[in-house]
């Protein structure tokens, strides 16, 4: 990434009569309309859109990793209180019940709705807290060249799972369900929803900060790095 | 001959996994030989594949507003409420914020959804004048907004455990939720399969057409020139 001498991009483009020479100058393709471009990536803090179709193609977020480190591993010490403290309580004359991130799910799947159930467990448990997980191998584990196939894999799981983390959703259902039956008895906000809140921020901006070519370029320096290393000492 | 250079006629495929620019092989696919992934120079019967996800998912909008998606038994009475039935009973109740909410998100969401998938699908098969930014637009909006439609159904499992006091008050869940979350699910999937680029290999297509169509007016006249002279 960017680690041509401006000399070795222009030799590339300035043999421009040989139709195979010129095809070397192009460096990406815009991923939803296929348009060719010359340049792959942005440069820090700025991004780069297509100019046909406007999708976003490469944010560089400055200091990517030790930012991505940093809110993984938080998302990960916030899941904690998450899962095991109350998120709501509700109250109805004398009785009262709590809900917590898992209890939902083990009363759907109690009542028989596994596919619901495991739906449910799937969006609002699991694919966050992979994320979280896979963020964190992949910011920490990117800073050895042995680690390269591991964390390649990583960022394709992470690729597929991202979508799937829906806190945010569940979010708003925690508040569509506060309201709704607010009328019937009394509904008290319990510690675990500011987690809660605190691990869907966390969340937002750990999937904002990150960004997958930095972590190549790192994965491709460090190999560099080893390459070299163990020439000198072939050499010796 | 200004046409913008398309990476799919130039030799070149994209990774979906890392977007990487790789160069086409002679086989069909291959493997990204940065992050591993399957690539192909289109995502394969992205077409069919969106079609039979969508006609899917249509079918199973029919159980999911049908069937009752939750019952709220309170002191031993309670009808169980479809989706529409429950929006319509927090407008009723004054909460129309919440109500909207409700609305937007597991009905209007889902049917833009499919009209949505099922518009770009005729404008890449039957190649509708229609322009691409459009079209993308399209896209973007259907990618955008198909996961809020869960939200319901997070409602409905927080409820479940929340309101659990045997005679008095309870929830319980109903078939048509199943049917609603394989909905939300299998919409995801037709947006995945999905490729927008066939959008625009349709406007190239065109564009290669005209240009043919222009190139034999002009040789036409020359012709004709030719004749007259």
């Amino acid at each position: 990434m960017g680690q041509e001498s401006p000399q070795g991009v222009i030799s590339k483009v300035s043999g421009r009569d040989d139709p195979r020479h010129r095809t070397l100058a192009w460096k990406r393709a815009c991923h939803q309309c296929d348009l060719l471009l010359t340049r792959a990536h942005a440069p820090i803090g700025q991004r780069l859109s297509c100019p046909r179709c406007g999708a976003t193609l490469h944010r560089n977020m400055d200091r990517s990793v030790a930012h991505t480190a940093a809110l993984s591993l938080s998302g990960l010490l916030l899941f904690i209180p998450t899962a095991t403290l109350p998120l709501l309580e509700f109250s109805l004359f004398s009785f009262g019940a709590e809900n917590t991130l898992m209890n939902g799910v083990q009363a759907l799947f109690a009542a028989g709705y596994i596919w619901l159930a495991s739906i449910v467990l799937f969006c609002s448990v699991v694919a966050p807290l992979g994320k979280f997980l896979l963020l964190a191998f992949v910011s920490w584990g990117s800073a050895w060249s042995r680690m390269a196939k591991p964390v390649a894999r990583a960022l394709r799981w992470y690729h597929h799972l991202q979508e799937w983390g829906m806190l945010d959703v569940y979010m708003l259902g925690i508040l569509v369900a506060l309201v709704k039956m607010s009328d019937l008895g009394k509904m008290s906000v319990e510690p675990g929803l500011y987690c809660f809140v605190a691990m869907m921020v966390v969340s937002s901006a750990a999937s904002v900060s990150f960004d997958a070519e930095t972590i190549w370029a790192r994965l491709a320096r460090r190999a560099a790095d080893n390459d070299t290393a163990e020439n000198t000492e072939g050499t010796q | 001959m200004n046409r913008p250079a398309r990476a799919l006629s130039q030799g070149f495929w994209t990774c979906l996994g890392c977007r990487l620019l790789v160069r086409a092989p002679r086989a069909n696919s291959c493997l990204c030989p940065r992050c591993g992934a399957r690539i192909h120079g289109r995502v394969e019967s992205s077409i069919m594949l969106t079609w039979a996800l969508v006609i899917t998912g249509t079918l199973l909008l029919i159980p999911a507003n049908v069937l009752p998606v939750m019952t709220v038994i309170y002191l031993g009475s309670g009808d169980p409420s479809t989706i529409v039935g429950g929006a319509l009973e927090l407008y009723h109740n004054g909460l129309w914020g919440i109500a909207l909410i409700v609305f937007v998100a597991s009905i209007a969401v889902p049917v833009m959804k499919l009209v949505g998938l099922v518009l770009l699908c005729l404008i890449v098969q039957r190649r509708w004048d229609v322009s691409p930014r459009q079209a993308m637009r399209v896209y973007r909006v259907v990618n955008a907004i198909g996961r809020w439609s869960l939200l319901d159904l997070f409602m409905i499992s927080i409820l479940v455990a929340l309101v659990d006091m045997g005679a008095i008050a309870e929830v319980a869940a109903g078939a048509g939720s199943t049917a609603f979350a394989t909905v939300v699910v299998v919409t995801m999937f037709a947006v995945r399969a999905f490729d927008p680029r066939l959008i625009w290999d349709v406007v190239e297509e065109k564009h290669i057409a005209e240009e043919k169509i222009a190139a034999a007016q002009v040789r036409g006249k020359e012709n004709s020139h030719r004749e007259n002279g």
